[in-house]
């Protein structure tokens, strides 16, 4: 026992008790000189029956934890190792055990505990991707402190070691063990990453519902049947971290986080099917204030005199340099009755508003109109129709900027889809560029389907076609030499992206490693290639160069090439 | 109605102590006659397990002898019995708890105990000791808290695998090291010529029910004799296929 007021390897004094646990006590202490708050841990001899063994256990622990460095991890700054006790000096966290606000508040609110799950899974994505890999294994609310700034601290690293070391054939009672996994129980499978997210599932349970797993019913109920204001989209994910099967859980920090980034996405999936029936009755509404509209406008139109016709409204466009007018020039020319089928009008509009690289809102708003509303003039000749619709899908999947400017990829893409799939609706056979719409529907429905697929657990096997779809996109854009630096820069991102998100499921489903290698290497290579113009598309590139580290460590886990996984 | 008891212990093949503790006893209150019995299966590092099992038997003992009289005064109630109980078996977990924290261990213990009247038997159970029921058949009083109970009742183990099951000694709750303890309590008709049973978890992993009730079924409990020679014989089967627990077991014949 250290005493109060001593001081310790001639720097900390020690000011306070604050805690003990299993094997050891918790001290405030002071750094005098350097005027600085630190925790130290003392093991004490008396407290456990091999000193030794433990000892040196905590030597290799602590060694690995002085290597970590997270804004969620506390820091070890000494290891004081005398003969009869071993002194852990650390970071003085402030603030109280996520255990504590529970038992004082109950219950809180979903947005703390959706921000506290995207900062748990960030570190235990950081613990995992460590070499070896790092399992905490025991995440529950006692072990995460709360800051008064709001945010967490991961406690407590020595727990997990005890407790693996425990013997199981003693009665033990599962109080002590908090919300273990099923395979914590030793007998049932190594533990590995997926441990701690059946672990940080239970504690995201206890933290949204008040319940706590481990007392009566000691089950995890969808957290909808005890308060039905909650998100069905978190429901979902708590449901899945929370699985028997490993197999069935997230597979990977990384996947949980996509999930717990878009679970109010997996909510709208389910608000849809309830707004299905009012969806039709306002489409058949809209449709006939639509041709009442029609009927009035072509009506006025007949009357007017047509002293300007299409070309020349069309040369003058091409001559004014500014923005505002020529976007008024075309929407006139789209706007002459019986030219409204005329597809160079349309064509010009997209390439005037891909010039910025931003396709905003209000482009897009009139862009959309203008085609809805002359449909079935455009149709009248397919071949028109068709390439307006791939153009305006591309223009969506590359430019769309729907509002607040942060990563909006997913968004992009899954308005893209109905432009592309109006092309393989509509396009003649030959049509050249019907195997792209093909190409790039199936991705975005891909990225448009996958989280709802994921939480359903019924992902398994989309994969595969996903990866031989990235690569033909790949062909297709990086060959094409007259193709702007922002598509393909885009395209690069969107495949380390998914490289890096989905390595492990690649993995699952059957892609090599020699394919995802080589797919990596051209992404890099490409990456290092491009010139580019702009600050917008040198930005981009950066983001994107400065992320292929950590997309081919995540290759070389999946892998389990130049590491290892588990334990 | 009348009683015979009997008590059987061991420290079993590996441990180097017994940390189960138990008592029964047989009291006249009023002129009617009664047994308590109380098993704790205590658990725990440093060979403490003992201190809390002991602890929980000695308060129940000291119930039956200051509370029961008063409560049989008033005319003995069911509800009362319970609520007394959970209230003796509530502050336990705290005591225990508060001295495990001192002591820098981690402790617990189950509890059943049973009291049998003239005409109902009252029942309180925390953790995975056991009262059993033994007429024409046997039968099972209590339900287990563990963990693998809990899974058979969700159907998603079996019975047989439950019994194999690595996780078979994790408890859901015991005294001592849960936050908050939910006791069950049972309660039912005291039959005539029966034998109740008390046993903690290590008496009955290694040997069947058919073993159990061939010992220990009515026709064969006859006296004081018969029932230690019995519990003596299974205590050394157990012993004899390698159970690793301590072993406690109470029998109490009615006639």
């Amino acid at each position: 026992m250290l005493e109060i007021g001593s001081i310790v390897d001639d720097k900390y004094k020690i000011l306070s008790e604050i805690g003990h646990g299993g094997m050891s006590v918790v001290y405030m202490a002071i750094n005098e000189k350097a005027n600085k708050t630190w925790a130290i841990k003392e093991v004490r001899k008396d407290g456990v029956l091999d000193f030794e063994a433990v000892r040196q256990g905590l030597i290799v622990e602590t060694d690995m934890l002085k290597k970590l460095k997270h804004p969620n991890l506390p820091s070890i700054v000494d290891v004081i190792d005398s003969d009869d006790t071993f002194l852990i000096v650390m970071d003085y966290i402030e603030g109280n055990a996520l255990s504590v606000t529970l038992r004082d508040y109950g219950a809180q609110p979903q947005e703390y505990v959706i921000d506290w799950a995207r900062q748990l899974c960030d570190v235990l994505g950081y613990l995992h991707s460590r070499e070896p890999a790092i399992i905490y294994r025991d995440m529950k609310p006692a072990n995460v402190m709360l800051k008064p700034d709001g945010n967490l601290t991961l406690i407590d690293f020595g727990t997990a070691r005890e407790y693996k070391e425990k013997n199981l054939a003693d009665t033990t009672c599962l109080g002590t063990i908090g919300y273990a996994a099923p395979e914590q129980f030793g007998g049932m499978g190594q533990t590995d990453g997926r441990t701690d997210i059946y672990c940080l599932g239970a504690t995201l349970y206890h933290l949204v519902t008040g319940c706590n797993p481990s007392e009566p019913p000691y089950e995890i109920k969808p957290i909808r049947e005890i308060n039905a204001s909650l998100s069905g989209g978190l429901e979902q994910i708590i449901i899945k971290c929370t699985q028997r099967n490993p197999e069935d859980r997230y597979q990977s920090c990384a996947e949980l986080m996509y999930a717990l980034e878009h679970f109010e996405e997996i909510d709208d999936g389910y608000r849809k099917k309830q707004r299905g029936k009012l969806r039709v009755f306002m489409a058949a509404a809209v449709m006939t204030i639509i041709s009442l509209t029609l009927g009035v406008g072509t009506g006025q139109a007949a009357g007017r005199m047509a002293t300007d016709n299409y070309e020349s409204l069309m040369e003058e466009a091409a001559k004014t340099t500014d923005y505002e007018q020529k976007k008024a020039l075309y929407e006139e020319a789209v706007g002459i009755p019986d030219k409204s089928g005329e597809k160079s009008a349309y064509l010009e509009l997209i390439k005037l508003f891909k010039e910025d690289n931003v396709f905003t809102v209000e482009e897009q708003k009139l862009l959309v109109s203008l085609i809805k509303n002359n449909q079935i003039v455009l149709k009248e000749n397919v071949d028109a129709y068709v390439e307006i619709c791939f153009e305006t899908g591309k223009l969506f999947w590359y430019y769309y900027n729907y509002g607040d400017g942060s990563d909006n990829q997913v968004v992009r893409m899954k308005s893209a889809i109905e432009w592309f799939q109006d092309v393989i609706r509509n396009a003649p056979e030959d049509y050249v560029n019907l195997g792209m719409a093909q190409v790039y529907s199936s991705i975005g429905e891909f990225y448009r389907d996958i989280a709802i697929n994921t939480v359903e657990a019924s992902d398994r096997g989309l994969y595969q076609p996903f990866f031989v779809e990235i690569n033909e996109l790949m062909d297709q854009v990086c060959g094409d030499e007259t193709e702007s630096e922002i598509v393909v820069l885009e395209l690069l991102e969107l495949v380390r992206s998914s490289l890096q998100q989905y390595a492990t499921k690649f993995k699952t489903d059957g892609v090599t490693w020699e394919d995802i290698s080589a797919l990596y290497d051209r992404v890099a290579l490409e990456v290092a290639n491009i010139e580019t113009q702009t600050d917008k598309t040198t930005e981009k590139k950066n983001l994107t160069a400065a992320l292929l580290e950590d997309t081919e460590r995540a290759i070389a886990i999946a892998y389990g090439v130049g590491t290892e996984g588990g334990e | 109605m009348n009683f015979i008891v009997s008590a059987s212990t061991d420290v079993g093949n590996v441990k180097s102590s017994n940390q189960d503790s138990l008592n029964v006893k047989t009291l006249t209150i009023n002129g009617e006659t009664m047994v308590f019995a109380i098993i704790c299966d205590g658990m725990g590092g440093l060979e403490k397990g003992e201190v809390a099992s002991a602890s929980m038997v000695k308060a129940f003992c000291s119930w039956v002898l200051n509370r029961l009289p008063v409560l049989c005064a008033w005319g003995l109630d069911g509800m009362q019995i319970r609520k007394e109980w959970f209230g003796l078996i509530e502050e336990y977990n705290e005591k225990i708890k508060i001295y495990g924290k001192k002591s820098a261990i981690h402790m617990g213990t189950t509890v059943t105990a049973m009291l049998l009247t003239g005409g109902y038997y009252y029942i309180v159970n925390v953790g995975d000791s056991r009262a059993y029921e033994i007429c024409s058949n046997l039968q099972v009083l209590t339900r287990d808290q563990t963990v693998v109970a809990r899974e058979v009742e969700q159907g998603l183990l079996t019975l047989e695998q439950a019994e194999t099951d690595p996780r078979r000694s994790v408890l859901l709750q015991c005294i001592g090291a849960s936050d908050v303890v939910y006791p069950d309590f049972f309660l039912g008709e005291v039959k005539k010529d029966a034998v109740y049973m008390l046993c903690s978890d290590g008496f009955r992993h290694e040997i069947t029910a058919e073993e159990i009730f061939a010992y220990f079924h009515p026709g064969r409990m006859l006296n004081e004799m018969i029932m230690k020679e019995s519990e003596t014989a299974l205590i050394a089967l157990n012993k004899q296929r390698q159970e690793k627990d301590n072993i406690s077991v109470i029998t109490i014949r009615t006639f």
